[in-house]
């Protein structure tokens, strides 16, 4: 459960934020959360909900999660690919010899407030 | 009408940034970080009696032990005459950059070379939290599932060695090495791989001797 880790110190950045921009109302946050970023998006959101609590500021603020399919680089290949699964393996040459392109993101893109 | 503030901010920058803090401490006193991780009953605790017993005579090395609950591993640890603190999270599953941080009143570190920090038995958390480590070790035993690396691919793409242990119950077990090697590899083709047995004996020195030249090529 280190969802709720993550949801009290995505708070924490949304409030800090909020405040630095004189905001009344969180309306929305958007989140970024790789495949390989070990996060349970379902956990997530409920970690978030129950961490949000009764302040003007957070009580109606939607968490937007976006999942980001794993995205390797195989050099051999020269190619782009989606990784199958949690997997970096190339699916054309079947070899390890790869970049991450994308999978392991947990980040705040943008928040919406008033 | 709202307004949209871009962040493109990393949600754990702040134990990031701790764990970098950590990093810079440690490099400056010159101690060794490793952080041990696996499912709780891998065997972790007794791989780092078997270590201990063999490097604490050539080296200076401290523990930090995590756990929920219970300072039991702290006490087999202490036995082997080496400094130990133990965290007890009270819930959580995981270290955090911040708890190693208080540990360190507990050390000297300008006279240590090691400090190993055991984390708690989980392959999912921890995988997430930075600690200031130079080396993370996951240890996986052979009455798991060979397939533990797809099914925690976090974890086992952050860890820089896999040490399978108790390979002295293969015989009575269905878990295939090269499978998990094969699993790992797929996730992570930088892995080392060392194979174990804490009651046989078997593999515990080719695993020492990589433990020590971590630590001879950390003060480099």
């Amino acid at each position: 459960m280190h969802e709720l880790s993550i949801a009290i110190e995505i708070l924490d950045i949304v409030e800090r934020e909020a405040a630095k921009h004189g905001a009344a109302v969180v309306r929305r946050v958007n989140l970024r959360v790789g495949d390989l970023s070990g996060v349970e998006t379902e956990s997530l959101a409920f970690s978030f909900d129950a961490v949000k609590g009764e302040k003007d500021l957070t009580r109606d603020t939607i968490l937007s999660i976006l999942r980001l399919p794993v995205k390797i680089h195989c050099i051999p290949c020269d190619g782009e690919f989606k990784g199958a699964g949690h997997m970096v393996v190339c699916p054309q040459c079947e070899g390890l010899d790869t970049q991450l392109l994308q999978g392991e993101e947990l980040e705040i893109e943008d928040i919406e407030i008033d | 009408m709202s307004e949209k503030i871009t962040l493109e901010q990393k949600v754990l920058s702040r134990n990031d940034l701790l764990a970098a803090d950590l990093r810079r401490l440690f490099a400056s006193e010159k101690v060794a970080i490793m952080n041990m991780v696996s499912s709780p009953g891998s065997g972790k605790t007794s791989l780092l009696e078997k270590t201990l017993g063999s490097l604490s005579q050539n080296l200076s090395i401290g523990v930090i032990e995590g756990d929920i609950q219970t300072d039991n591993d702290a006490v087999r640890i202490a036995k082997t005459g080496v400094p130990v603190h133990q965290i007890q999270t009270g819930g959580a599953c995981h270290l955090e950059a911040e708890m190693v941080r208080k540990a360190l009143s507990h050390f000297r570190l300008e006279e240590l070379d090691l400090l190993i920090i055991e984390n708690v038995g989980n392959l999912v958390c921890p995988s997430a939290f930075d600690l200031g480590e130079g080396l993370r070790v996951v240890v996986i035993s052979t009455t798991e599932g060979d397939d533990k690396p797809l099914k925690y691919p976090a974890m086992f793409r952050s860890a820089h060695v896999m040490v399978i242990n108790k390979i002295d119950l293969l015989p009575y077990t269905d878990f295939d090495v090269q499978k998990v090697v094969r699993n790992a590899m797929s996730l992570n083709p930088e892995i080392h791989i060392l194979k174990t047995s804490c009651r046989t004996g078997e593999g515990l020195d080719e695993w020492s001797g990589f433990v020590m030249e971590f630590v001879q090529s950390n003060n480099e």
